[in-house]
């Protein structure tokens, strides 16, 4: 390929000019926090997506995945496509997918140290 | 008067700058001072008003020559447009260094934008159009605050004294490659034979040549038709190709081109028409863009050009990479003029890699036997037939650490009525972590698409639709193809859906010992709603306001 064909997506949101999707999807009345393993992490538009395993209430591993915002929406706040690599250990909080979905809109995140990364809402 | 003194007072103002008017580029064309110089003044020295102060690509004029036909009511020929548009682009154009890295907005490339220098200047620029659009002008700085203040008003935002000062900053009317490109320019002499090599996403590299013959009545036509012969890296057929293109400034090539047969129902048959967008050195010695077609612009040939010489000269080897430790690989060495005589010893690969035989050779192909050393260096290598160079052409590996999906993320769109569906076509990259050690970081090494036969044939495609339950199917939202290509599901839909598209290698495992695997963000658009009694539709990347609806 001639270049490397990345897509700004964050603005590409029938109905509204800042968001790709609404949180209709997810259960913001309560928060899920979980410990993890990343498995990947997608540092793409129109939203960055971190893949990871935990365990459930019977110790069996379940695959995850916690949506974020967009590079451009996190980028100023410290994030790179690096900040999360395979292997890392997280603690995640966020709403989960209404329809019991291993997925989740991530509202904190910190890694194994205490280090909490910044997400300063958004979406 | 009083209102444009006052303008100039406060644009120095604002931005700090002497209100000291800048000289203007005049205007001698006497069409364009005929068809525009009615409304746009002319002053002492020849210039027209705003026009004098301006520079932009071909594409800026044309749009600027359409607005002034739909909302001033400008009459105009389509000669009379094209000859405006092209004594525009080429005295009031831009220098080469400065089209270049706007280039991909010609080419209606989806690029992201790096270089938007803060929220409130993407928020004012971009929500609308990429940045580029805006970064292909240049501007006076009492141009750019006029522009700014009319473009607010037309579309109904805040004036932005922000983005007006940084346009002014970045992308002022006179520059130093604009004054020596002008100084310098002459009529673009492109007529003989040129070496070509291609690449399209799923695909696979491409090479050939192309004939170029001057078409206009006079030399300052810049006109020409070109004939052009691809053949394919992978499966060795070919596609033929004739077409016609304008080269304004000297080194903007805009053109048409289709295939030799008709288009089948495919929509990426490479017979479909195609726009041509190249940037020609100035040098006049080599080119390189896109030529491109579908729904969105979707499909597309990258393409890279030099002009055809007497000497051997080497345009590209059929293998990316090459696995240390490896014997008797056979390597595809593609170019012209390759001499009757060729033996190991006018091959190099680099350190580490022997070439053991010459299987064969013809004046364009030289097939040659290579071994890789255990201990070779790792990394991309040049490759050298004579003094021909292909730099960086193969890498040198030890193990796939992972796979990426091209694009990372992407779009593609349900139909309706009025618009056909976008499609897309993902590849599968394989790659090695770099001196670092660590995959994932910058130093990463490509090696290129996955599998030996082609760009996708070592990956199974499949498809996972956001918060569905694992193993549902994903046939509501579309489906992707053994070879990387998504095609949405039956026209109609009313919904966006995200996906995953995910590459699982076929051979290739990871530490774990599990097959590799990449994904894809794709995001399956409407191709058009309706907010506020207005209909919005997609542009690339972006939703335009359509017009209200009846």
């Amino acid at each position: 390929m001639k270049s490397l064909l990345l897509v700004f997506l964050a603005v590409l949101i029938p109905g509204s000019a800042g968001a790709h999707h609404g949180f209709a999807q997810f259960d913001t009345r309560s928060v899920v926090i979980l410990k993890g393993t990343v498995t990947d992490f997608h540092y793409v538009n129109p939203h960055s997506v971190v893949e990871f395993d935990a365990k459930d209430d019977k110790g069996q591993v379940e695959s995850w995945k916690g949506e974020l915002t967009s590079p451009s929406h996190l980028g100023p706040r410290g994030w790179t496509a690096t900040t999360l690599q395979p292997g890392d250990e997280i603690t995640i909080g966020g709403w989960r997918a209404k329809n019991g979905a291993p997925s989740l809109w991530v509202t904190k995140i910190a890694l194994a140290n205490g280090q909490e990364l910044r997400i300063d809402g958004g979406n | 008067m009083r209102a444009l003194v006052s303008c100039i007072v406060f644009a120095g103002v604002v931005l700090g700058q002497p209100s000291v008017r800048e000289e203007g580029i005049p205007v001698t064309d006497p069409l364009v001072i005929a068809k525009c110089g009615t409304c746009h003044t002319p002053d002492e020295h020849g210039n027209l008003q705003r026009i004098s102060w301006e520079r932009t690509t071909p594409e800026g004029w044309q749009d600027a020559l359409k607005r002034m036909i739909v909302v001033n009511g400008v009459s105009l020929s389509a000669p009379e447009a094209r000859s405006i548009v092209k004594y525009l682009s080429t005295y009031h154009g831009l220098a080469p260094e400065e089209a270049k890295p706007v280039l991909y907005d010609a080419e209606r490339l989806i690029h992201e934008e790096t270089n938007v220098p803060s929220e409130n200047v993407r928020r004012t620029c971009t929500k609308c159009h990429t940045f580029a659009r805006a970064l292909s002008w240049r501007r006076s700085i009492e141009d750019w605050q006029q522009f700014g203040d009319l473009h607010a008003a037309r579309f109904h935002f805040p004036p932005n004294a922000e983005a007006v000062a940084f346009l002014s900053k970045a992308a002022p009317l006179h520059t130093p490659e604009w004054d020596a490109w002008i100084a310098s320019t002459r009529n673009p002499n492109l007529a003989g034979r040129w070496l070509l090599t291609a690449s399209i996403p799923g695909r696979g590299k491409f090479y050939g040549e192309m004939q170029v013959q001057p078409a206009g009545s006079t030399k300052d036509d810049a006109e020409f038709n070109t004939s052009v012969l691809l053949t394919s890296v992978n499966d060795g057929s070919g596609i033929l190709r004739a077409g016609r293109g304008v080269v304004y400034g000297a080194y903007a090539w805009r053109g048409r081109s289709k295939g030799g047969q008709s288009a089948g129902p495919s929509p990426d048959d490479l017979n479909n028409e195609a726009r041509e967008v190249l940037w020609i050195a100035p040098d006049q010695s080599s080119a390189e863009g896109r030529w491109f077609w579908g729904q969105y612009q979707e499909f597309g040939f990258d393409v890279k050009m030099r002009r055809a010489s007497s000497g051997p000269t080497l345009l590209l080897v059929d293998r990316s990479s090459l696995k240390i430790g490896s014997q008797a690989n056979r390597v595809r060495l593609i170019g012209d003029g390759f001499p009757v005589q060729v033996s190991p010893a006018d091959l190099d690969f680099g350190p580490g890699v022997t070439v053991r035989r010459i299987v064969s050779n013809t004046p364009r192909e030289v097939v040659a036997e290579v071994d890789v050393a255990p201990d070779a260096r790792l990394g991309k290598h040049d490759v050298a037939l004579f003094r021909s160079e292909a730099p960086g052409a193969i890498a040198i590996y030890d193990r796939v650490d992972y796979i990426k999906v091209v694009p990372d993320s992407a779009l593609a769109a349900f139909g309706d009525q009025t618009r056909v569906r976008g499609y897309q076509q993902f590849e599968t990259i394989g790659y090695q972590r770099g001196a670092d050690g660590k995959p994932h970081t910058a130093d990463d090494v490509e090696l290129g698409p996955l599998g030996p036969l082609g760009p996708n044939d070592d990956v199974a495609w499949s498809l996972e639709v956001f918060y569905s339950a694992p193993g549902s199917s994903a046939d509501f939202v579309g489906k992707v193809s053994s070879t990387g290509f998504f095609t949405p599901a039956v026209d109609g839909a009313k919904a966006n859906f995200d996906v995953w598209v995910i590459a699982t290698a076929k051979t290739e495992k990871g530490a774990n010992g599990k097959p590799l695997v990449g994904k894809s963000y794709l995001v399956v658009t409407v191709p058009s709603y309706t907010l506020n009694g207005h209909r919005y539709v997609r542009d690339l990347d972006r939703w335009v306001d359509d017009g209200a609806v009846q």
